[in-house]
């Protein structure tokens, strides 16, 4: 992948394989914040600042006619004065100047906008009417633009933080969001656990970029491996059918409004259970997006969508050195559809030869309370050719438990009363893209996800 | 985005061409035939053979039975001249207000399991098409799935196998297995319907009794937008 080797390519650099509309968005050459601003609790100053310090290679202008320096960088006093190579502005500003920015935006060539500023159309009618003027210019001028009223884009393989909080991990998820907080969420919760993401896009009002746009430009994206999104409804249907059942990657999301809104009483049976919501579950089934119900379960599939190989079988044998959460892994096991089968014959008797006598050799796999890597090692080695998924939980401080694990192999991890050995080995799992999942609950029904649609992927 | 119709604008077919419609699509409609007198209810009992149904037949009254405008089980010709006037006397506390257009005598369908086949026109999603475990418990149990047209045979086999009363038609404790082709053909057919007739908003197939071999369509609503 080009921009892991350190090298960042212009959008429009002859060496970019493929070229996509919101190239501009995610891998811009050079960047301009429009109401930058000196006040470190004002977003022109935040986004600067983070801009600043999440390593992007290109130049960041501060725009702002009343200063001349704002963190250490000379501002330009209009976006006509910046210089040529500007492919991104993020936009800080009172709503009511923003579409004459996005028109001198497009006047000065740049290709994208991204409209923080709020108080358009969520704020009533006159807020409408500013954003309609805002598409209107964006149209005439040939500006993509995401929000208004938005928490940014953040693509940490391009050193892209036009957003908040500064969050720097590359992984391989992207987040979409409608709501930036949700989004922001989940974008922590995976840089907190070193797994990091490929792309986050806070959609605001989606005045013109939407799920769908980003959606397209995901699936061509070499660092999104899985795409999870929070929604609160689907802005162009028929778009969204055609980009989606053609995007190759697996899509989670969470859908919220889940209540009756929409259901109306009727004289047909079928129209009083036709609520909205049973309508975006028939189309997400078809589309074989995995639906979900809690921002918990949208990061824990979206982990396990992303780097989990898909599994051959549901055939799983549980090893454990906790005899309890090998037991609850059982249940939700059974509880999702997965097999749980006995461990043949010969296997049981070659392992009773290597295991100390008090382990159980059996399906979960209990190494009880002194269970140690090297141990895990062996069982795993030997266990591996008669499943098709190994449930490995590490239910103590297993040190070294990191090198128990193989990237890429059909194994779930599971690591849960291992207080700071646990932290420190999860963290060491996560940097060889390994998922590790907290609880047997959480890490069986993530896995069970790799199964739906009949096993097939998307 | 379009409006939902106005209800004055919309209104159920009667049931005669609500069938009929369904026939032309090739689906299995039950036999039947319209009575405006008691002795043409005997003459189509007498032609469709016992037992048959009797159905009241008036666009203002969808949930006929609600109002006693249904008799099941007639046994005999003479039995259906009765049922004919004692269904209208029923009705007769408001008859100014009703339009009757007569009284649907139907063959009574052999036992199976009960079915509900329907297609609803949502203004943002377009026609969906709906299967359940069919009868008057529907909207009770909720045991139904959805999907967006187009809809393949095979797509509408796994409608039916998502429901969770999916074992009944499968062949639960040494019933019969019912002819799943046979129900998944009226998806189909029920979701080209919604394609072809833009202005019908509702349909609702219920019941649709599903036997071992075939099925047959014994109750038919459709709603159109004029």
């Amino acid at each position: 992948m080009l921009h892991r080797a350190g090298v960042v390519l212009a959008a429009d650099h002859p060496l970019r394989i493929m070229s996509h509309p919101l190239d501009s968005i995610f891998c811009p050459r050079s960047v301009a914040v429009i109401g930058a601003s000196n006040a470190p609790e004002k977003y022109g100053y935040i986004i600067l600042k983070n801009l600043l310090e999440a390593g992007f290679a290109g130049s960041v202008y501060p725009v702002n006619p009343k200063a001349t320096e704002i963190l250490g960088r000379p501002c330009t006093r209009s976006i006509a004065d910046l210089p040529p190579g500007v492919d991104l502005a993020v936009i800080i500003i009172p709503a009511r100047a923003v579409p004459q920015a996005v028109a001198d935006c497009g006047q000065r060539g740049i290709k994208a906008a991204i409209i923080i500023s709020g108080g358009f159309a969520e704020s009533g009618e006159a807020g409408a009417a500013l954003q309609r003027e805002v598409v209107e210019a964006a149209r005439r001028s040939g500006v993509r633009v995401v929000g208004p009223n938005c928490q940014g884009v953040n693509n940490p393989h391009h050193g892209l933080c036009a957003s908040w909080p500064l969050l720097t991990e590359q992984g391989e998820i992207a987040v979409i969001s409608q709501s930036g907080t949700v989004g922001a969420a989940l974008m922590d919760w995976a840089s907190q656990e070193r797994l990091g993401c490929s792309a986050f896009v806070s959609l605001g009002n989606r005045c013109d970029v939407d799920e769908t746009d980003l959606i397209d430009y995901l699936a061509q994206d070499a660092n999104t491996r899985a795409i999870a999104a929070y929604l609160e409804g689907v802005k162009d249907l028929a778009r969204f059918r055609e980009v989606v059942s053609r995007c190759g990657k697996p899509i989670v999301i969470l859908k919220s409004g889940r209540t009756v809104e929409g259901r109306r009483a009727a004289e047909s049976h079928t129209r009083s259970l036709a609520g909205r919501d049973e309508l975006y579950t028939a189309l997400f089934r078809q589309l074989r997006i995995h639906r979900v119900d809690s921002l918990e379960d949208l990061y824990d599939a979206a982990k396990a969508l992303a780097y989990l190989p898909k599994p051959g079988g549901r055939r799983i044998l549980t090893i454990t050195s906790s005899g309890g959460s090998g037991i609850l892994a059982t249940d939700w096991a059974e509880w999702s559809g997965l097999q749980v089968a006995a461990l043949p014959g010969p296997v049981a008797e070659t392992l009773r030869g290597l295991l100390p006598t008090h382990c159980i050799v059996a399906n979960p796999l209990d190494l009880t309370g002194d269970g140690t890597a090297a141990l895990y090692r062996k069982v795993v080695e030997a266990t591996a050719p008669h499943f098709d998924y190994q449930v490995i939980i590490f239910g103590d401080p297993i040190l070294q438990a990191a090198d128990v694990v193989t990237p890429g192999a059909p194994q779930l991890v599971i690591f849960l009363g291992g207080a700071e050995v646990e932290r420190q080995e999860r963290a060491r799992m996560h940097q060889k893209k390994v998922p590790v999942f907290p609880t047997p609950e959480r890490g069986v029904r993530a896995l069970a996800r790799l199964f739906a649609f009949n096993g097939v992927a998307a | 985005m379009t409006t939902p119709p106005a209800a004055d604008r919309t209104r159920w077919l009667p049931e005669p061409e609500a069938l009929h419609l369904l026939a032309d699509y090739n689906l299995p409609v039950i036999a039947h035939r319209l009575a405006a007198t008691p002795e043409e209810a005997a003459q189509a009992a007498r032609n469709l053979g016992c037992p048959v149904v009797l159905k009241v037949v008036s666009p203002e009254i969808p949930h006929k039975s609600d109002v006693g405008g249904v008799r099941l089980n007639v046994a005999t010709p003479e039995e259906a001249a009765a049922a004919f006037t004692t269904i209208l006397d029923r009705l007769t506390p408001h008859p100014s207000r009703l339009t009757i257009q007569g009284i649907l005598v139907a063959k009574m369908a052999a036992p199976g399991t009960e079915v509900i086949v329907g297609m609803v026109r949502d203004p943002q999603f377009g026609p969906a098409v709906m299967v359940g475990l069919g009868g008057i418990f529907v909207e009770l149990y909720k045991d139904v799935a959805f999907r967006l047209p187009p809809l393949s045979p095979g797509e509408a086999r796994a409608m039916l196998g998502e429901l969770k009363a999916a074992p009944l038609l499968t062949g639960y404790r040494g019933q019969p297995p019912r002819d799943l082709d046979a129900l998944a053909a009226c998806a189909c057919a029920v979701a080209r319907i919604a394609a072809e007739h833009p202005g019908i908003q509702e349909i609702d197939l219920n019941p649709i009794i599903a036997h071992e071999q075939g099925c047959m369509i014994v109750d038919a609503k459709i709603l159109v937008h004029e």
